[in-house]
């Protein structure tokens, strides 16, 4: 799969009747976004913005087809919500709710996993393709034009706040937005930047990926594993956040498991130099990345 | 992650059946004395502060009797481990032994499963054995769904050159600490040294749980006995923290906040979201200015608790300016956070026109936020200033620079 979303993208929205889930809704249509149903056990019958809400995802899909779900209920309720819409076929899951279980997270992946099923979050601000007019998520909210414009950059970051900070930084500087994912700001997410790579890798309408990272996990090294295994061959600018927690007073650490299972990969340090290291291009502020991009794209033989 | 106490932990492990030492928790030295009495053998005299490596801080002690664990006793409590006062200590049976083991179960979050690590070769320097010899740690990841039977556990412990009459106990206490990790929403389940007798018998020496503070709401049990913000491990939670969790638990559920007080600086760190406020702070500190504290706030707050946050932040001694700044919002009403900034600088007791503030803040209503900061008479930037300049321009407000 080389695009998350495109404009044949038909949306469900788990959890519609809610309050935040009606304004993200209405944001999403007013985009553009096709919308065809929504979940919320015991409204059926009901519509939010015109859109039909429904008691089960069965029923939905039957009715329906979606191709993506928004998940926005809350924490107790998405393992739930995640595991009926797998057992729909809804081949893309983006989980907006945060502090959810970990152990409720756990098994959702492990559900996806053994389906297929591509799962983006949780704690994701969402998915947006601004060239297909197609947003999945409160990413950019209501005037999403102000940071996301069609071009041909991808954006990553584990930050949903950054992920349109780095639109506008490209959108300032000229560039535009082929897609743009926000991971979700846990350390325990469905789908990591390294996967993502490759959806970015055989999209021929992205030219260079920009990754914000942050302190903790492997995702920042494991990229630079895609970069050095040549699984991801274009341009790769990378801002990594946090520097100044490596000077912060060392908790002791509550137990050896963690230190014995990853070691001191998880600072920022060492993951601008495992990027630097395999070729990716390693920015010190947003104000960078411009000057980077240009270089990288007028000498990158991918172009 | 909230940590669990050691002597809670191992009533946990007693209940279902992981056999543990004699022990009980003591707050003064008559008391350890009498425990030791009772238990009428060796004892061993702990510290029961949320910290790790407590055998290298001498927070361990050994003991041959009761004058001797009062003494043991008395030389702990009252004494700080880190940043932790001792006040209870737990007065344990001394146990006889032969080996010891280590166990522990984790979520990896790279591997986004729950993983297992044990080892023959448990003790205090388990984390050397990791690094120097790293076949002598045998790991594995666990399926949620399948979990982990005894057998499975048997061919772990086989792996790691465990063998003889214990297989059959440490096949079942592997077991049973796979069950309370599901059954308890743990993050971390560790015992280390797992001991191993000279019976043969098999003991839990240590007993470390981390929870998972997202699926407390299920366990009101295991909320009693957590220690709070145990998770900011290097000390205890100070007032302003425990002030700006208060601001937020007036509201729970609209906007995120988090508050870490820092030593010394000057700056007021009053940013977000998660991502930006770690970049802000790195473009602080390079420009050369020295924040007091790290402040996170977003998620669409409140005006009040914007307000109580900036009181909390401005609180701090020291502190002679304030730093506000957000990246370009895709929710949040940038309009409610320069209502709660002003309001809150009032609050604190501290003038908004002569106080230095850098505010940079753009996305929904940021026509109306540059307004209200403006007639605040504070220094508003919006999309077209990066959150480099604008760090730049706080320390420059700072030195008196001024920053247009």
């Amino acid at each position: 799969m080389s695009r998350l979303i495109d404009a044949s993208t038909r949306l469900l929205i788990q959890g519609i009747t809610g309050r935040e889930a009606r304004m993200v809704t209405r944001h999403i249509l007013a985009y553009g976004t096709t919308v065809v149903s929504g979940v919320t056990p015991g409204r059926c019958g009901q519509d939010v913005e015109g859109i039909p809400v429904f008691d089960t995802i069965s029923h939905a899909v039957q009715d329906t087809s979606p191709t993506a779900s928004l998940v926005s209920v809350p924490p107790a309720a998405t393992l739930d919500a995640v595991a009926e819409a797998i057992a729909g076929d809804i081949p893309l899951i983006v989980i907006a709710t945060e502090g959810i279980p970990q152990h409720d997270v756990l098994r959702m992946i492990e559900l996806a996993d053994e389906a297929g099923t591509i799962i983006i979050g949780p704690n994701s601000v969402g998915v947006i393709r601004p060239g297909d007019n197609v947003k999945i998520g409160a990413i950019g909210g209501e005037h999403p034009e102000r940071a996301f414009i069609p071009g041909k950059i991808g954006v990553i970051s584990r930050s949903g706040g950054m992920t349109a900070e780095i639109g506008l930084t490209l959108r300032l500087a000229g560039h535009g937005v082929s897609t743009a994912i926000s991971v979700g700001g846990d350390a325990l997410i469905g789908s990591t930047p390294a996967t993502l790579l490759a959806g970015f890798q055989n999209d021929p309408e992205t030219d260079a990926v920009v990754l914000f990272g942050e302190p903790g996990t492997r995702f920042e090294e494991d990229v630079a594993h895609r970069i050095a295994a040549a699984e991801f061959t274009k341009p790769l600018i990378a801002l990594i956040a946090g520097g100044f927690t490596e000077k912060l007073p060392e908790g002791t650490a509550f137990g050896h498991a963690a230190a014995i299972i990853e070691g001191d990969s998880g600072r920022p340090s060492r993951k601008r130099k495992s990027l630097q290291d395999a070729g990716a291009l390693v920015a010190n502020s947003l104000d960078e990345i411009s000057g980077l991009l240009d270089t990288a794209l007028t000498s990158s033989p991918e172009r | 992650m909230a940590r669990i106490l050691e002597h809670h932990a191992k009533q946990i492990f007693a209940q279902v059946g992981i056999p543990i030492p004699e022990g009980y928790p003591a707050i003064s030295s008559d008391q350890a004395a009498s425990i030791a009495e009772g238990i009428d053998s060796p004892v061993v005299v702990k510290a029961l502060v949320p910290v790790g490596k407590r055998g290298e801080a001498g927070a361990v002690q050994f003991a041959e009797d009761s004058r001797g664990a009062a003494i043991a006793a008395s030389d702990l409590i009252g004494r700080y481990i880190g940043a932790y006062m001792i006040d209870t200590v737990l007065v344990e049976e001394r146990i006889e032994i032969e080996a010891e083991l280590y166990l522990s179960i984790i979520i990896d979050r790279d591997e986004r499963k729950p993983r297992i690590v044990i080892s023959a070769r448990g003790g205090v320097s388990i984390e050397d054995v990791a690094q120097n010899e790293p076949d002598a740690i045998i790991t594995d990841t666990i399926s949620m769904s399948r979990g982990l039977p005894e057998y499975r556990a048997r061919e772990l412990w086989k792996c790691a050159g465990v063998t003889g009459p214990v297989m059959p106990a440490l096949g079942q206490i592997t077991h049973r600490l796979w069950n309370l990790f599901i059954q308890h929403d743990l993050r971390l389940i560790e015992i280390n040294p797992l001991f191993r007798t000279p019976s043969n018998t098999i003991i839990a020496g240590d007993a470390v749980l981390s929870v998972d503070d997202s699926a407390i709401f299920r366990h009101p049990d295991l909320e009693r006995i957590t220690v709070p913000g145990s998770d900011r491990a290097w000390r205890p939670m100070t007032e302003l923290e425990a002030d700006a969790q208060r601001v937020h638990e007036l509201d729970p559920y609209r906007g995120s906040v988090r508050y870490l007080e820092l030593e010394g600086g000057n700056i007021g760190f009053l940013c977000g979201g998660g991502g930006a406020s770690l970049l802000l702070y790195d473009h602080l500190v390079d420009a050369g200015g020295k924040p007091a504290n790290y402040a996170e706030i977003g998620g669409n707050p409140t005006e009040q608790k914007v307000a109580g946050m900036t009181r909390v932040v401005l609180s701090k001694p020291g502190v002679e300016g304030l730093f506000v700044a957000h990246n370009i919002t895709n929710n949040t009403q940038t309009d409610v956070i320069a209502r709660g900034v002003v309001t809150g600088i009032r609050h604190a007791g501290r003038d908004p026109s002569s106080l230095p503030v850098i505010a940079r803040e753009a996305g929904l209503h940021d026509d109306e936020a540059r307004k209200i900061f403006e007639e605040a008479g504070i220094s508003y930037f919006g999309e077209e200033t990066t959150l480099a300049e604008a760090a730049r321009h706080m320390v420059a407000a700072m030195t008196g620079g001024g920053s247009r």
